[in-house]
């Protein structure tokens, strides 16, 4: 067990080239267009899950917000379909890259603030101080608001990234222990593949909701900013 | 970490770009969004005549094709 556990987060390559292009593209394969007015079974289930989670999250949004939506479902349908194709033995999962999931959220957190700025400056500023501060704190607490602020697409990113990891290191770990223990004791054995079935229906679990926690926030900061 | 290591970066968030723009654009934009069909007001419906209400055409036109 000398293999270094994060080898299977670092990008692959087949023949020194690049396998993540292909990899971070497929999901792309697994979403059919179709002009049909009626269409098979798996393309009707996606568009009605996608339409219902369009209405959860878009309700509270004005005009203005809503006009975000086509680009935050494809993010949630992007990173659900990253995440559950991680799960897969053997495979490489782009959302626990910090990179991609930066290049995420930055973008996304700085369009909410660039539009809070430019069309409710006075709204906006006004979130830097709580209501009912006495006035001794009043420059702590700017600061702390500003760089609370600052710091949400990283913790955004690195929320992502974290789940992932976290979860693919510990099915890891245990599937691990298993390989072992099944040479020594069978009933332990046992015991640990239920733990490891168990950790998978979790992981799964997480897959979908960290992908939703993801949109959900850079909805909430665009619903605080229009 | 290997995730720190940023020589990877440029390819993924390269191939993560065109990624998200395709989905947006090629594969949501496409799907049918199918509204509730909405009731109307039966009283509010006009019929499309050929003739105008108007006190010159009190006849009928020339007998023609039908249009609907």
């Amino acid at each position: 067990m000398n293999e270094n556990l994060f080898t299977s987060f670092s990008a692959p390559t087949i023949l020194g080239q690049p396998a993540t292009i292909p990899i971070i593209m497929f999901p792309t394969l697994l979403i059919p267009t179709s002009k049909h007015l009626i269409n098979n079974q798996l393309t009707t289930v996606q568009q009605n899950l996608i339409k219902l989670t369009l209405k959860q999250m878009m309700a509270p949004h004005n005009a203005k917000g809503q006009s975000w939506s086509l680009m935050l479902m494809s993010l949630i349908t992007f990173i659900t379909m990253t995440n559950l194709l991680g799960l897969l033995p053997h495979s490489f999962t782009p959302t626990t890259q910090l990179s991609m999931n930066l290049a995420m959220a930055i973008p996304l957190w700085a369009g909410t603030i660039i539009t809070g700025l430019r069309f409710k400056t006075k709204n906006f500023l006004a979130h830097m101080l709580p209501q009912g501060t006495p006035t001794p704190l009043i420059p702590m607490l700017v600061m702390i608001e500003t760089i609370s602020l600052l710091i949400q697409p990283m913790a955004l990113a690195v929320r992502l990234t974290a789940n992932i990891t976290a979860g693919h290191l510990l099915m890891h770990l245990i599937g691990n222990t298993m390989l072992t223990l099944s040479t020594i004791n069978l009933s332990t054995t046992l015991l640990t593949s239920v733990l490891l079935m168990l950790l998978t229906i979790l992981e799964i679990a997480v897959a979908l909701i960290q992908a939703y926690v993801f949109t959900l926030l850079v909805n909430l900061y665009l619903h605080n900013n229009t | 970490m290997p995730q720190l290591d940023t020589s990877t970066w440029f390819t993924i968030i390269m191939a993560m770009l065109p990624t998200l723009y395709l989905i947006t654009q090629l594969k949501l934009l496409s799907m049918n969004y199918y509204q509730p069909p909405l009731t109307k007001n039966p009283n509010l419906q006009t019929h499309n005549t050929c003739w105008r209400p108007k006190w010159t055409k009190t006849y009928l036109p020339h007998s023609q094709p039908q249009q609907s």
